[in-house]
């Protein structure tokens, strides 16, 4: 439990945590902690995600970006940290991109292997730090859904867009150190009303969460492809950094209600060419970064010889 | 939750007795290949659990339930990916009590997608938990009480649309609000392990899930592993046996049993294969393409599949995983080279 690392997670306007410029990246490139000239929105919110993630936190992540965030932080300027994955597996060093929550890349070099159970019993008895979780919808107080969008005449039962459901969301967002919501930015998401509650964020604001007996401190981050938010001390979501190229204006019509925006909103530090780099080693196949179509064509040869050979790259480190 | 199950009256294999000397669940081999076991205890209308999450899942013996035609399943379970999907859009399942549904990073579930919000190819009744909230069913049904309390999903709209859970104040005085999460045993759960002995002691390496709450939760157990060994090679490590032969009631040997998933230990998961079933179930009429192409006898499946890629996918497994399996197998199968062994104690 590092009462560092949360505090960076807390309050309003806080820049992103700064990059340490004697980070060693695991991939050789040149000039690697000058500015990348040439990475993808899917690939600044990844790293910019990444940062959430202190040295030496218990950091509970899920599958997709959260997974190649928590993977990238590990590879970066937070080794020590340890990542946790509801499945069961504690501490691992994945050489790779982490396909699904069983994925066996997530045993390389871990330090517990047990099951969900005891994972959950953990995180509800607060042994970690920050939780990152993805939504479909988002309210002003950090509220989530990822089960449904009802649409103007849907249902629980017969909804427009059925979404894939809670995972571990609920429980990280209630009982987890703090969280870290990570999402596109779409005024449809940004909503004043959620079709569902499935995780709770800062529930109406105020000490709602306290009275509803949380342990966890909450939502303390959405980062999205424009912008960061944070939270102010009623618990309402606040502009607090804009990613390079977006404008607070752009930002405010991407949400649905009348934005808080801090005094001195930031900009977001735009990736180093050694974290680009790193995360394309983590994910060769563009997997989860999908800058190109080259997952949905690469044939079996090709990707199996392709995915061992980064593997080594990291695994040799 | 085998109330409902009661309620709706469907036929079901007989309650199990417990692991007595003579009843069914004795020391016995109990032995047996995937078509007979799908057959005696995936009926019609059973509520069914399924082993493993995006690795490690029984996605044989699902593809078995498919190919079997088995109809109105309940999926009482956690978070499930492919097999899932496949049995949705082959029109097995009528409900589901979990935690999340998807196919991978790269594909939705879009068989649930369409039964959920289109009813085709008829409509999945779904009931949410959250994923604590799913290991709870089965701890609850594995110890045999009629519920579990939890802090998680209070203040959520979970408990709203699953009548099974009931949020109460901490009848002791704390103040606190409690989720009541209500036990599960299933009918059946279906497990794939990598390996077991003929009794059904399971040893699972890597991560769990929960497969040894699902194992006990459930009336009947259905083990597929990669292979059935001696009982001897389970005593060598019986610190993995994360399933006991007691709680089981038939082991069925099926190699490459998770495909298109990972086993931890013995190969990777064939991201390719599964990103053309998330291209193909995009369209219904390429789904049963998809189907009619792929849902066959597992050694029919893993002929099509290839002797090649399985062997890549196990030496892509071996790259990141060398795992005490393979002291098990070189230590009792010594002419066994499929895997280019290293000797005993290799690690």
């Amino acid at each position: 439990m590092s009462d560092d690392g949360r505090a960076t997670g807390q309050g309003t306007g806080d820049a992103p945590v700064t990059q340490p410029a004697d980070v060693e990246y695991p991939v050789a490139v040149e000039r690697p902690h000058e500015p990348a000239d040439d990475y993808s929105l899917t690939e600044l919110l990844a790293v910019t995600a990444a940062k959430e993630i202190a040295d030496g936190e218990l950091a509970f992540i899920g599958v997709g970006m959260s997974l190649i965030s928590g993977v990238l932080a590990k590879h970066t300027h937070a080794p020590d940290c340890q990542l946790v994955t509801e499945s069961g597996y504690v501490g691992a060093c994945p050489p790779g991109v982490v396909q699904s929550i069983s994925d066996t890349v997530l045993g390389v070099d871990a330090l517990v292997a047990t099951n969900q159970l005891q994972i959950f019993t953990d995180n509800q008895r607060g042994l970690f730090d920050v939780g990152i979780i993805g939504a479909g919808q988002i309210d002003r107080y950090g509220n989530t859904n990822s089960t449904v969008v009802t649409g103007d005449d849907g249902t629980y039962e017969r909804p427009k867009v059925r979404l894939p459901g809670a995972g571990g969301s609920t429980d990280i967002m209630t009982s987890c150190g703090r969280s870290i919501v990570m999402m596109r930015q779409q005024r449809r998401a940004f909503t004043t009303e959620l079709d569902y509650r499935t995780a709770p964020g800062h529930l109406d604001g105020g000490d709602d969460r306290d009275a509803a007996g949380f342990r966890g401190d909450g939502p303390s981050a959405v980062i999205t492809d424009m912008a960061v938010f944070r939270f102010d001390d009623d618990g309402e979501m606040v502009l607090s950094a804009t990613h390079p190229g977006v404008d607070v204006d752009d930002v405010r019509e991407a949400v649905q209600w009348d934005l808080r925006v801090a005094d001195d909103v930031a900009r977001t530090t735009v990736p180093t060419r050694g974290e680009i780099a790193t995360l394309r080693t983590i994910d060769p196949t563009d997997t989860v970064l999908r800058g190109s179509d080259y997952v949905y064509e690469v044939g079996f040869d090709e990707w199996s010889e392709r995915v061992m050979e980064h593997w080594k790259t990291l695994q040799d480190q | 939750m085998s109330q409902t199950d009661d309620e709706t009256g469907h036929d079901r294999a007989p309650r199990k007795p417990t692991g007595t000397a003579t009843g069914p669940r004795s020391r016995r081999d109990k032995t047996t290949d995937l078509e007979t076991a799908v057959a005696a205890y995936v009926t019609d209308g059973a509520s069914v659990a399924f082993g493993g999450m995006g690795g490690r899942d029984p996605e044989a013996a699902a593809r078995e339930i498919v190919r079997q035609e088995v109809s109105g399943l309940r999926v009482v379970d956690d978070a499930r990916t492919t097999l899932f999907d496949v049995m949705v859009g082959a029109g097995c399942v009528d409900e589901y009590v979990g935690s999340w549904v998807g196919t991978s990073l790269i594909s939705q579930g879009f068989n649930v997608r369409r039964a959920v919000e289109d009813a085709v190819p008829h409509h999945l009744a779904m009931r949410d938990v959250s994923n604590f909230g799913a290991s709870l069913l089965f701890l609850a049904g594995a110890m045999d009480v009629p519920f579990v309390p939890t802090r998680s999903m209070v203040e959520t709209d979970i408990p709203a649309h699953n009548p099974e859970i009931e949020v109460i104040e901490d009848p002791l005085g704390s103040g606190d609000d409690l989720a009541l999460v209500p036990a599960a045993q299933p009918d059946v759960a279906l497990i794939h392990v990598q390996r077991a002995d003929p009794m059904g002691n399971a040893q699972i390496w890597g991560n769990v899930v929960n497969d040894h709450l699902k194992a006990r939760a459930a009336d009947n157990v259905v083990l597929t592993c990669e292979e059935v060994v001696p009982t001897e090679t389970i005593r060598r490590h019986p610190e993995v046996t994360r399933i006991p032969g007691y709680a089981v009631d038939a082991v069925v040997e099926v190699p490459f049993g998770s495909h298109p998933w990972h086993c931890y230990g013995y190969y990777y998961a064939d991201l390719p294969f599964y990103r053309e079933y998330g291209q193909q179930s995009r369209d219904r009429e390429d789904f049963l393409a998809w189907a009619d192409e792929w849902i066959l006898p597992h050694d029919e499946y893993r002929e099509k599949i290839g002797a090649d890629r399985l062997a890549t996918l196990q030496e892509m497994e071996a790259q990141i995983n060398d795992v005490p399996p393979v002291v098990g197998r070189s230590a009792d199968r010594r002419d066994d080279g499929a895997r280019g062994a290293p000797g005993e104690g290799g690690r």
